[in-house]
């Protein structure tokens, strides 16, 4: 800010070229970067080691929306910590309960830790939800209960997804967790056949090999013109998804 | 190796060969060597052996008089008898002698049991040996009064020699009477008492009283007078069997128990004690090929209280380190109320679990972990707050039950009505009370009560979806019915009885973006948020 306060001062013209030069390298730089992100060789650019190769099939958990599963690589990675991300109805809920959908129709077990006990089964069954090979665990109080439970089922193995909702809990509350508090959630999941996902509000915590599944601003879908015809359909999410390291 | 049923039983009548056919007539009239008749006078129980080869099979029967019990323990009882076990029944006593004497039992009723003794002779020695060695047993526990032992190469001649004994030798018995066979018949229960006597009265008039006689009626002649079931009674008189002989199951009780030398008030000290007593029981459920399908402890408190606690398990486990730590677990969350003396366990023993595992399907969690992991759950947020989701059968928003996890178990099959790609509903479970302005009969801005809940201006509204119910079972009081367990709020939904609702829902998106689910009750005219689409 103040470099640009400067350059007004001296020739507003020129200020604003040189800004606009700035900004396409900037943008140009940025594509680069997406790029060898997209080509997952930005390990290589930045280091010596060679890259890890792409995780075989079965170590990876397939989210059931196509379109997510393509930008992850196939799925959610097991035993890694990964996170949904969005304000409210953005989709980051009937993300994760099409993950868990998705699950349970492999065959696998799945757990819902939910803090504000705000699942609803019957939406969840409507989209296709196996709802008994769903262990619920709903109604635990406050964050750290909730977080308890999460690393009980993570220690216990045996479930192909593991879900911790986090998404009424305040910011605030979350924000108090130190971050080696996640670090030692990842460390149990670690090498098992689990996938853990949380779904906040904003970005929280990840292992170093999970994802982060950012989903932006709102779209609802609404049916029919006229106010009496009108019907919801559902919510248009935008998933962005952040990468981790391979 | 139990032997088979064959390898024990030679000769026995269900395969009629003519060997056995004369020995057994031989037997009957009389031409076997002449029996040893022992009777245990001393003891007031008799014995009756028939002598037979070392080859054939020899079944013994023990007879008691189950109502002459309650009479003898009114008199003072001799100084030579032992005191009678506290707490078992004579006829258990009784199933418990024989399976002291052989591991093939059949419990004919309360006072009458079979066993196979085939085998004792390289142990004991002689029929009259066995025989004297039972009585002794029957003596020794107390079941004194009428008791009586028979041994005879086939089921049918010892419970026929037993019901006449003492008294009966084996020369009288072709004089027994027709009668006796009629609680050796095996008859549908569904046959009257007429059809039951029809073939006796039918013996009656035809002169026919003892077996002796019944054994030496034409096999032909008889069939085509009395069918099939004159038959079964020649062949019983003659001594041959009409049914294999099928021991019971055994059912052993698999208890364990520790009397403290001090009391313990703590859970950790405990835990050792509770794999002492559970590892031996394990071993002895492994032997059997068994699990435990309910564990049963039982706390004696220095307050003279039992503390008992009953774990029902999903599957049969043996782990003794599963069963502790479910028994520490369940202990946390009902801990007694007083220091432990002694502790006790009983395990409920169930067939093991036979499991067929897949290279093709992905493992799920075992028994073994979910009980452990449920136990730990349970004591962490609650028992009722753990499980599997099921709808119930009703169109009433957010209905459900909870049940145990079991993954493998599949769910009752519902009809949706809400099956279209829609996004999930977060619901409330306690609908929180909100403030709607409505223009022109439509929401146009909410106003949250709270801090923390939606609000702003409506810029989307679909509805009103009118949806209503239970109004049959309404009463005045009583919850929601949301969920098991909801208690409402004090702003919470107005309470039309025990499962009524009448309600408009409408799905409202806000300024902000988000998109909710409301509703108004017609009762009141109140509006709630039940829940925001994400």
């Amino acid at each position: 800010m103040a470099y640009q306060q400067v350059t007004d001062a001296l020739d507003p013209s020129w200020a604003q070229a040189y800004t606009r030069v700035e900004g396409e390298q900037k943008a140009k730089m940025r594509a680069a970067l997406e790029s060898l992100l997209r080509a997952r060789k930005l390990d290589v650019t930045l280091t010596s080691a060679p890259g890890a190769l792409a995780p075989p099939p079965e170590r990876l958990a397939p989210t059931g929306t196509p379109g997510l599963d393509a930008a992850l690589g196939g799925g959610l990675r097991r035993g890694h910590l990964s996170e949904v991300a969005g304000p409210v109805s953005s989709g980051a809920t009937t993300m994760a309960v099409a993950a868990m959908t998705a699950a349970a129709d492999r065959g696998e077990a799945v757990a819902l830790v939910d803090t504000s006990d705000t699942f609803d089964p019957a939406s969840a069954a409507a989209s296709g939800f196996d709802l008994a090979r769903l262990l619920w665990v709903r109604d635990t109080g406050d964050a750290h209960r909730a977080l308890k439970a999460f690393s009980l089922i993570l220690q216990a193995g045996g479930f192909g997804l593991v879900v911790l909702d986090l998404a009424d809990v305040a910011a605030a509350a979350l924000r108090r967790y130190p971050y080696t508090t996640w670090m030692r959630v990842a460390r149990i999941v670690e090498g098992t056949d689990t996938a853990a996902l949380l779904v906040v509000r904003e970005r929280l915590a990840r292992s170093a090999g999970g994802v982060t599944i950012t989903v932006d601003a709102p779209a609802a879908r609404w049916h029919g013109e006229a106010h009496r015809a009108r019907v919801f359909q559902g919510v248009l999410a935008a998933p962005r998804v952040i990468g981790g390291r391979r | 190796m139990i032997p088979s049923y064959d390898d024990l039983t030679p000769g026995i009548a269900d395969v009629l060969d003519s060997e056995s056919v004369s020995r057994l007539a031989l037997f009957l009239r009389d031409d076997l060597p002449r029996p040893d008749n022992t009777s245990a006078s001393a003891h007031e129980a008799a014995a009756a052996v028939v002598r037979c080869s070392a080859k054939s099979a020899l079944y013994a029967c023990l007879r008691i008089a189950i109502q002459a019990e309650p009479a003898a323990t009114e008199c003072q009882p001799a100084a030579c008898d032992p005191p009678p076990v506290p707490g078992a029944s004579p006829s258990d006593r009784l199933l418990g002698i024989a399976r002291d004497f052989s591991p093939r039992v059949m419990r004919l009723s309360d006072a009458e049991v079979l066993l196979d003794v085939s085998g004792l002779g390289r142990l004991i020695g002689e029929p009259p040996a066995i025989a004297a060695a039972l009585t002794r047993a029957i003596a020794d526990a107390g079941l004194t009064h009428a008791a009586r032992v028979a041994l005879a190469p086939t089921q049918t001649a010892a419970r026929l020699m037993a019901t006449q004994l003492p008294g009966c030798t084996i020369s009288r018995f072709p004089d027994l009477p027709v009668a006796l066979l009629q609680p050796l018949e095996t008859l549908p229960p569904a046959i009257n008492h007429r059809d039951r006597a029809r073939p006796y009265e039918t013996f009656a008039r035809w002169g026919i009283a003892t077996l002796g006689a019944l054994a030496a009626l034409p096999a032909a002649e008889l069939s085509s007078r009395l069918g099939r079931r004159g038959i079964a009674l020649q062949r019983l008189a003659r001594g041959f069997d009409l049914r294999p002989f099928v021991p019971d199951p055994e059912t052993p009780r698999y208890i364990g128990g520790l009397e403290l030398e001090w009391p313990l008030d703590t859970l950790e000290p405990l835990s050792f004690v509770l794999a002492r007593v559970l590892e031996p029981l394990s071993v002895a459920l492994e032997r059997a090929g068994r699990g435990a399908a309910a564990i049963r402890l039982s706390l004696r408190l220095t307050t003279r209280e039992t503390h008992a606690r009953v774990l029902q398990l999903p599957a049969p486990i043996r782990d003794p380190r599963v069963l502790r730590t479910l028994l520490l677990l369940d202990l946390e969350s009902h801990p007694p109320s007083a220091a432990v003396d002694i502790v006790s366990i009983e395990l409920d023993p169930a067939p093991a679990r036979v499991t067929q595992f897949s290279l093709l399907t992905r493992a799920v969690p075992s028994p073994e972990m979910l009980s452990t992991l449920t136990a730990r759950l349970s004591a962490l947020v609650g028992e009722s707050r753990i499980g599997s989701a099921v709808l119930r059968d009703t169109h009433q928003p957010g209905a459900f039950t909870m049940r145990q996890f079991m993954p493998e178990t599949p769910m009752p099959e519902l009809s949706l009505k809400d099956a279209a790609d829609r996004s999930t509903l977060r619901r409330q479970r306690h609908p929180p009370a909100i403030r709607v302005s409505v223009e022109r009969g439509r929401p146009a801005h909410l106003a949250a009560a709270r801090r923390g809940m939606p609000c702003g201006p409506v810029t989307q509204a679909a509805g009103p979806w009118r949806s209503s119910g239970g109004w049959w079972a309404s009463s005045g009081a009583g919850g929601q019915g949301l969920s098991h367990g909801a208690a409402a709020e004090a702003d919470a939904v107005p309470r039309r009885g025990e499962d009524g609702w009448n309600r408009d829902e409408w799905d409202v998106a806000l300024g902000s973006g988000a998109v909710c689910r409301i509703f108004q009750d017609r009762t009141t005219g109140r509006w709630f948020l039940e829940g925001m689409y994400d």
